[in-house]
């Protein structure tokens, strides 16, 4: 008599044949070197979404979008609803920590020049999904509808309006009209719960599809090396049971902040009122908010403000394409300059993350 | 002989004396204009005859210009001879100020100890605001002086002279025709009001010290009420009366306190005004009146602190304090709570303790019905505090420890607003209805409790709760960990 999962497996492998899947499994390998561990954070992220996406639906489950409703439907799911206040904190810290994960991931990518031929199609889908993340973040913070996400949200809102040009009628289309309203809650509700994560879900697939279609990419020089010399493990159980194993902790680590330090609600958002002191965006965006804060109000013949936001989204357009300009890597050669370049972006985002935070 | 024992002082000063009065005949029988005018019998050249102007030497070409040595009229009131008429609009003013506005002249050729501001003020002041005519300011300083005879303010013939000031005001401030072409708003009824105050009894047998219109308001720099910087805006109010009312020294011979401003300001309705600015708090003229201002009667009390206190004064009304009051001629809000220093009204007033009021009266028998009840409320409502109390600090305690408890916090309102009720309640002086209200905040102040107990409960059961799925996850992990390790020893003892 064969075991249940056994009998479960042939079932299903009768119907689909999944021996061509369990032997493409069998012989992916994963390279081991100094920077594995780096490794690790694609599927963290992954795990991190994953748990979004969950506490996600169950928050819809009671979350009412709409000016009257939103803040008071939180404070429903915190204090009626069972276990309603341990899903929203998870679903707070993790969005967090699913930003900090992927910022690693991308790091890592970057450092290790792992964005170079042939994948090029993998990094530029993983920096759209960061930048949706990023999305993710921003509309996600206005849906309880609370006075620090009112006010950041009229901020942000307002730097998308200083771009040139299309400045304005971005700002009036994120906001659903003039000022921060009730429309911009249903539209930041829309953006939220359907077109994010619509795309989100197929970047995401395009992403592993590549990513299990090209391996693991091995670090420069590591090709050089003779076969024999190379280490590996196998994918299938190996790297994924490690996989499990950094999941384990970091759902340890969600646990305790959930419970330790459960998310605030703060106070209803009163359009009336006036912005209280101090106000800032999520930490994810507090080096731009800063950096904006430091460019004097004109530059030469241009508003301080529309050149900070320039300059950010030229940074951003060169790092999503640095696999087709950065042609040394590919080539397989050492490229000190980008190494720069991401060593300057890592210090400059955390010195600026921590005076922003400071001040 | 009586000249032959004068004094050689005496002597000189008489002809000093009489060489004066020579130049004084001389330097009149040169002024044309006068002659001429006073031969017609013209008003303004009668009037002019008593103006203090004339006193100091001015003549009427000092402010209409002309040559005044000259007879003939052509010549004297020629344009060449600088003739500019009767001034008329801002030009009335503007006169006035040449001398009235230069130091040189006033202080220096006249020894005046007048202001030098006047003109700068009036035109400053509500009156300099434009007419409706859009040409001129609305009042030029002769509206209230007059024009040719002018006399000092302390003369009982000038309209500035305190008890003829009501009326001077009155000229327009009571035609209604008028006022309502500037601001339909604004009354017309001051001086009648004012005619019954005590101020306007005095004022009307001559006395020049009560307040009149200028007192409060200022003469020449009158601001709207409403202006911050109006001597009787709302916040200024005590200060103005004060500066009469607590001067022992003016005040003297009138038989009432000056310490009223003091034991106001220090009341909760001063407070209230002079130091957290509400607007809400009753100034002087809010009890007294302002241009009726008179203190009110016994009678009348509760009706002025019920213009504010309401439901207080209702409940009084209806309650059998109120015709053992009367009976005793008590003034009702008064005889508990004071008056100019009227304190902030704590439970501490109610009871049969030292401190409560309520002991003055019922304080002696210990088994009257009148001393039960007042032990019984204080009681009750000490029970609500001390439930709302805790209510609180159970919901502080529970937001503390990052719980939600919005709810909760709303709803202690009610319980506050419980207390607050009995407060007012205690003005019933029924035993039985201020239980049931008592009641109604001592069952939410319960709810609130229990609510806040629960969340917190909650907290250590979260506690408890993340220490189990701390424990489950890292055997989880350890064995996960275990399970790798020897699979990968099995690997390579394969291999």
């Amino acid at each position: 008599m064969k075991p249940l999962w056994k009998r479960l497996y042939d079932w299903v492998d009768e119907r689909v044949e999944l021996v061509g899947l369990v032997e493409f499994l069998g012989k992916k390998y994963v390279p081991v070197h100094r920077h594995s561990l780096w490794y690790y954070f694609g599927g963290v992220s992954l795990f991190l979404f994953i748990i979004q996406v969950i506490t996600g639906i169950l928050l819809l489950l009671y979350y009412k979008s709409g000016e009257e409703l939103a803040f008071e439907s939180i404070q429903f799911i915190m204090s009626k609803v069972q276990f309603g206040w341990l899903i929203r904190s998870i679903h707070s810290w993790a969005a967090n920590l699913f930003i900090l994960a992927a910022l690693i991931h991308m790091f890592s990518v970057y450092f290790t020049k792992a964005y170079r031929k042939p994948r090029e199609m993998t990094w530029v889908t993983g920096m759209l999904m960061f930048f949706l993340a990023l999305g993710f973040g921003f509309s996600g913070y206005l849906l309880p509808w609370n006075e620090l996400a009112f006010f950041a949200t009229k901020v942000g809102t307002d730097i998308a309006g200083a771009l040139p040009f299309i400045g304005k009628p971005v700002m009036v289309f994120l906001r659903g009209g003039e000022d921060v309203t009730g429309a911009t809650l249903s539209r930041m509700f829309g953006f939220h719960i359907a077109l994010f994560p619509g795309i989100f879900t197929v970047l995401l697939g395009i992403h592993l599809v590549l990513v299990q279609r090209q391996g693991m990419s091995e670090p420069l020089g590591f090709e050089g090396e003779p076969t024999t010399e190379r280490k590996t493990m196998p994918f299938f159980p190996n790297f994924l049971l490690r996989d499990l194993l950094l999941w384990l902790l970091v759902l340890n680590i969600l646990a305790i902040l959930a419970v330790i330090f459960p998310w605030e609600l703060g106070r209803k958002a009163d359009p009336f009122s006036s912005a209280p002191a101090g106000i800032k965006p999520e930490w994810y965006f507090l080096f731009m908010f800063q950096t904006l804060k430091y460019i004097p109000a004109q530059v030469l013949f241009i508003d301080g403000e529309v050149l900070g936001i320039v300059l950010f989204g030229l940074a951003g357009l060169l790092w999503t394409f640095v696999p087709f300009w950065d042609r040394r890597s590919s080539r397989g050669e050492r490229n000190r300059f980008t190494n720069y370049i991401g060593i300057f972006a890592v210090i400059y985002i955390i010195l600026f993350t921590i005076v922003g935070w400071l001040s | 002989m009586a000249f032959v024992k004068q004094r050689p002082i005496h002597i000189i000063l008489w002809i000093i004396s009489i060489s004066v009065a020579a130049h004084g005949t001389l330097a009149l029988a040169q002024d044309q204009c006068r002659a001429c005018h006073e031969a017609i019998g013209d008003t303004p050249s009668t009037l002019f005859k008593r103006d203090i102007h004339l006193g100091k030497g001015i003549s009427c070409a000092d402010c209409h210009g002309g040559d005044a040595r000259k007879e003939e009229m052509e010549e004297a009131m020629s344009k060449s001879a600088g003739f500019t008429g009767v001034p008329k609009g801002d030009e009335i003013s503007t006169l006035c100020a040449r001398c009235h506005a230069d130091a040189a002249i006033m202080v220096k050729k006249y020894r005046s100890t007048l202001s030098l501001e006047q003109a700068e003020l009036l035109s400053t002041s509500v009156h300099g605001k434009l007419s409706i005519t859009g040409k001129e300011r609305i009042a030029q300083c002769t509206t209230c002086h007059g024009s040719h005879g002018i006399v000092g303010k302390d003369n009982p013939a000038s309209p500035v002279y305190p008890p003829n000031v009501v009326k001077t005001c009155a000229k327009c401030h009571a035609n209604a025709a008028f006022v309502r072409t500037y601001n339909p708003s604004l009354p017309v009824d001051q001086l009648d009001k004012y005619r019954t105050s005590v101020h306007g009894m005095r004022n009307a047998k001559g006395d020049a010290k009560v307040a009149e219109c200028a007192s409060c308001h200022g003469s020449h720099d009158i601001r709207s009420a409403k202006d911050v910087k109006s001597a009787v805006y709302d916040i200024n109010v005590p200060a103005t009366c004060s500066t009469c009312h607590s001067s022992a020294n003016y005040m003297k011979g009138y038989k009432i306190p000056v310490d009223q401003f003091e034991k106001y300001s220090k009341g909760v309705h001063g407070i209230a005004l002079l130091q957290k600015h509400d607007l809400a708090a009753p100034a002087c003229n809010d009890c007294h009146g302002n241009h009726g201002a008179t203190p009110p009667g016994v009678q009348s009390i509760s009706k002025i602190c019920g213009s504010c206190h309401a439901l207080n004064a209702d409940l009084f009304s209806k309650s059998p304090h109120k015709r053992a009051f009367d009976q005793k001629n008590l003034p009702e809000c008064e005889t508990c709570h004071g008056y100019h220093d009227i304190v902030v009204a704590t439970d501490k007033l109610l009871g049969v303790s030292s401190e409560a009021v309520c002991s003055w009266c019922h304080g002696g028998a210990p088994t009257s019905k009148a001393h039960l009840v007042a032990k019984n409320m204080r009681h009750l409502i000490d029970s609500l505090r001390s439930s709302e109390s805790a209510a609180t600090l159970l919901v502080d305690e529970a937001e503390r420890k990052g719980m939600e408890i919005g709810e909760a916090r709303f709803k202690l309102r009610d319980a506050r607003q419980a207390r607050l009720e009995s407060r007012t309640m205690v003005h019933s002086f029924d035993e039985q209805q201020f239980q049931q209200i008592v009641d109604k905040g001592l069952k939410v102040a319960s709810e609130v409790s229990e609510e806040a107990n629960n969340a917190i409960e909650e907290y250590y059961f979260r506690r408890q709760g993340l220490g189990i799925a701390t424990l489950i996850i890292t055997v989880l992990a350890v064995s996960l960990y275990v399970f790798i390790r020897r699979l990968e020893r099995r690997q390579r003892t394969k291999q």
